[in-house]
């Protein structure tokens, strides 16, 4: 509950306190921090009757004073130079300007600068700058996601761009939970020692008042880690829930757009997958597609039940229960086509794709099977005419993630199939994947030991890899064992994945003493993961073309 | 959580520069902090009916020519906004009748020696005074309504939703305290009824059994036990029959606001769904305008106009050609 209910104290304490009719005022990201969080209801409870994006909402002419302005905007400069412009010709009576991080010293200058009428009424930091999407799971919506598999001279300002947006979510986290944690990076990647050093340097000398929380016994621990030490999991098809249908459909802010599947009415194109507010799904979003499919029966069954009892109406008496009970038959009606309509979607995708038997082959990849008996069934289903390509690119990455010193010979071979027979491969995809994340690169023991938890619990204890990121401490590599904290937040750059939000969510639920928090830079499934090598392949290309 | 409050920099910085800045007005009064200033505050005289977490009230307002900063003219709310005041008036005043006739329901269950009637008819009284009040708010729920893409409609619309959702919460609560009053009066009712049925049943019974001779005086003690309860009957039917009356009222009502309700947890509860689907409104409005005015450009009229014009220009100078010529 912790992320989702802080981000939705600070919505609650922006609207409380000003009266009357209200404009909320957004900007791109922060629609998305306050949509998962706050309903339209919840907001015209609060009297907010218009809702806007800033920079359309200058587009318009029309002058209304009778409403009070809430602005709710991350401090960059577009949003400073919509706002200048806004309060040189204010449309509404009343400001109030409330930022998701930290303000520099020159846009409060710029900004009083131009509120010539005075209609700022106040100026405020509100520390609520990442898109909670579960109680335990964050993400920051990067779109450049790529850039972090790209070496720093590529594209200096992007990666600075990139680092600032990470540094600056992960900082409001520890700030809304107000703790001031210990850092640990993983000690093989730059950039993870890039963003630990500036996420120290912020908390602990920059802003250091503003961190100076109250000292518990244990301070909380952050942890960020990389996606390349981990990039099987991002390729591996998923039969959980919400993780499948992240993998098959996509979810986005907790939104699954069915609009591809056609035939759907116009108000079923969109649903809303949140365990906020859907007890179903909160009850079935780790469960496994065989146990979905009967509690989905048995909700069916229910919701049969109902509705024959509704039609069989005989006397005035029913007629009022039916008309009382009218709003939760709706509800219960919209959610049970809602959760019918992904099931039946992604069982056709599981039967056209043949997923059943490239998962079985994706799974022995991953965990047990030697190499010869990999390398047969991987060419069998390249061989398969009803495999899809995607499919076969993910299987040949996960051969050579795994065997990629074994037989050399071997793993060209399947190179040159995929190659031949998928006419959209991108030559030199896998490659560029494993001179990424290729078994040099990778810390410790992939496939003995994936799982999230326990590398993070070993990177905890201060086992051989540490390297503490303290300023007031020295750097020397401590081979003492640091008590277990109470928090942790591990953050991977690069994209955490729904397998690993559920491992975290079940490693709560069972009280073991230590909360697990997870972010990322985005959240991935193995298209959006495919897509960031493509496109940090095609850059490396042209740079070193260019060089 | 922490916040950080950068007001007292921010008023720092602005005293500091306005200062500097050559003062365009000379007037006492400044439009500052949105406090009432020098001018004459107008402020709602129904203030006082407004549920307390609602305010509706508008800015203070200033004479216009008290404003010599230009741009923030006079502030008042348009019209539609006394609309909605009213609504929400009214949804108060039918708040605290809801009270009023729990209470009523409940002093008319108690068992008491006198008739009841009284209790009946205040009762009565107050369930129609709130089904009015609901349907007059529903009507002019409808008012609030307005063409068009533009930001207006979109407040107003907003404004209809919440709205719409109290008077529905409303009319369901009335509904339901209905409904086990009713059920409630019947069980007593069906207490003292089944009481005599048995009775009337024995006497139908002793009938059969006696001879003719006590047909008579059994006879008229059955039509006298008959009768009482041929006229409870009619009583209850008829209260029966009101009630189903002001329930079918309501279903009528529901049904006209759940279609103005927003459904909670679905997609068009979304805010970012909300922008989305405004930004293209507005988009789709203003091609349609676009269009329009190509088409209106482009029009018969203009063309018709435009030739005959033309037509008028020929003849005349054929005109002037044929007089010269001739």
């Amino acid at each position: 509950m912790v992320l989702v209910s802080a981000a939705r104290d600070y919505v609650n304490r922006m609207l409380q306190d000003i009266s009357g009719m209200k404009v909320l005022i957004l900007d791109s990201q922060t629609v998305s921090i306050v949509s998962v969080v706050y309903s339209q209801s919840e907001l015209l409870q609060k009297e907010v009757f218009l809702v806007e994006l800033v920079d359309s909402i200058s587009k318009s002419k029309e002058s209304m004073s009778h409403l009070k302005a809430v602005y709710f905007l991350r401090p960059t400069l577009e949003n400073i130079q919509h706002l200048r412009r806004q309060l040189a010709n204010p449309r509404f009576g009343e400001s109030h300007l409330f930022f998701s991080n930290m303000l520099k010293d020159t846009q409060i200058h710029i900004l009083a600068d131009s509120d010539e009428q005075e209609v700022v009424q106040q100026v405020q930091e509100y520390y609520a700058d990442f898109v909670a999407i579960d109680p335990y799971h964050f993400t920051l919506n990067i779109p450049s996601n790529h850039i972090y598999m790209l070496p720093a001279v590529v594209d200096p300002p992007g990666l600075q761009q990139f680092c600032d947006r990470i540094v600056d979510g992960i900082s409001t986290v520890f700030l809304a939970l107000k703790r001031r944690p210990v850092i640990r990076y993983q000690r093989t990647s730059d950039i993870a020692k890039r963003i630990a050093q500036e996420t120290s340097k912020l908390m602990y000398q920059q802003e250091s008042g503003l961190f100076d929380f109250r000292r518990t016994e244990i301070s909380p621990l952050l942890l960020i880690v990389d996606r390349r030490d981990d990039p099987v999991t991002p390729l591996l098809n998923q039969w959980t829930y919400q993780a499948m249908v992240h993998e098959l459909i996509g979810i986005h802010d907790n939104k699954v757009d069915l609009s591809s599947t056609g035939k759907l009415p116009k108000d079923q194109q969109e649903v809303v997958l949140s365990s906020e507010q859907d007890a179903f799904f909160k009850a079935n979003m780790y469960e496994n597609f065989g146990d979905i499919g009967m509690s989905i029966k048995r909700m069916v069954d229910d919701f049969q039940q109902v509705a024959k009892s509704n039609q069989n109406i005989q006397t005035i008496e029913d007629m009022a229960k039916f008309v009382d009970s009218y709003p939760e038959y709706r509800k219960m009606h919209g959610n049970v086509s809602k959760h019918v309509t992904l099931v039946t979607e992604m069982s056709k995708i599981v039967g056209e794709r043949r997923l059943m038997l490239v998962s079985e082959r994706e799974q022995d990849l991953a965990c047990n099977g030697g190499q010869v008996a990999a390398f047969e069934a991987v060419t069998n289903l390249l061989n398969n005419e009803s495999v899809s390509d995607i499919d076969r690119l993910h299987l040949v990455m996960l051969y050579a993630l795994r065997y990629e010193k074994e037989s050399p010979v071997q793993l060209m071979q399947l190179f040159n199939k995929l190659a031949s027979q998928s006419p959209k491969y991108k030559p030199g995809l896998v490659q560029f994947l494993l001179k990424q994340a290729g078994v040099d690169k990778r810390t410790g023991d992939l496939y003995g030991n994936r799982d999230l938890l326990n590398i993070a619990r070993n990177m905890a204890r201060g086992l051989k890899n540490c390297s503490k990121s303290m300023a007031d401490s020295s750097s020397s590599c401590d081979a003492v064992v640091i008590p277990q904290p109470q928090d942790v937040v591990i953050f991977i750059v690069g994209g955490t994945t729904y397998e690993e939000s559920r491992s975290v969510a079940l490693q709560n639920a069972s009280n073991s003493g230590t909360r697990f928090i997870l972010g990322g830079s985005v959240v991935l499934n193995s298209k959006r993961f495919l897509k960031d090598l493509e496109e940090a392949q095609r850059i490396a290309k042209s740079s070193t073309n260019v060089v | 959580m922490a916040t950080r409050n950068r007001t007292s920099i921010f008023r720092k910085y602005r005293d500091a520069l306005n200062s500097v800045r050559v003062p365009s007005s000379l007037s006492p009064s400044t439009s500052s902090s949105g406090g009432g200033g020098g001018g004459p505050v107008i402020e709602l005289a129904s203030t006082s009916l407004l549920n307390p977490n609602r305010k509706y009230s508008p800015l203070s307002t200033e004479d216009p020519g008290n404003s010599s900063k230009g741009a923030l003219t006079v502030g008042l709310p348009p019209a539609w906004v006394d609309v909605s005041e009213e609504i929400s008036s009214n949804v108060q005043r039918a708040r605290m009748k809801m009270v009023e006739l729990a209470k009523a329901h409940a002093k008319a269950l108690m068992p008491s020696f006198g008739d009841g009637k009284e209790d009946q008819r205040m009762i009565e009284g107050l369930t129609q005074e709130i089904t009015g009040l609901i349907r007059k708010s529903e009507k002019k729920l409808q008012r609030l309504a307005a063409a068009g893409p533009t930001e207006d409609s979109n407040i107003r619309k907003n404004v209809q939703h919440s709205l719409a959702t109290d008077l529905q919460n409303l009319s369901m609560e009335l509904r339901k305290k209905q409904s086990t009053y009713l059920q409630r009066l019947r069980q007593q009712k069906e207490g003292q009824d089944g009481v005599d049925l048995e009775m009337n049943l024995n006497g139908g019974r002793s009938i059969i059994d006696d001879d003719n001779l006590d047909d008579m005086v059994f006879n008229e003690h059955q039509m006298a036990k008959m009768k009482r309860s041929e006229a409870f009957t009619v009583e209850r039917e008829r209260e029966i029959q009101q009630v189903v009356e002001s329930v079918n009222e309501l279903a009528q009502i529901m049904k006209d606001l759940s279609v103005l309700v927003i459904d909670q947890g679905t997609i068009v509860d979304r805010i970012d769904y909300n922008i989305q689907n405004a930004a293209t409104t507005v988009e789709e409005g203003l091609k349609q305008l676009q269009k329009a005015e190509r088409t209106q450009k482009r029009g018969g009229m203009v063309m018709c106009a435009t030739v005959l014009v033309i037509m008028c220009f020929i003849m005349l100078v054929l005109l002037v050609l044929k007089t010269i010529v001739f």
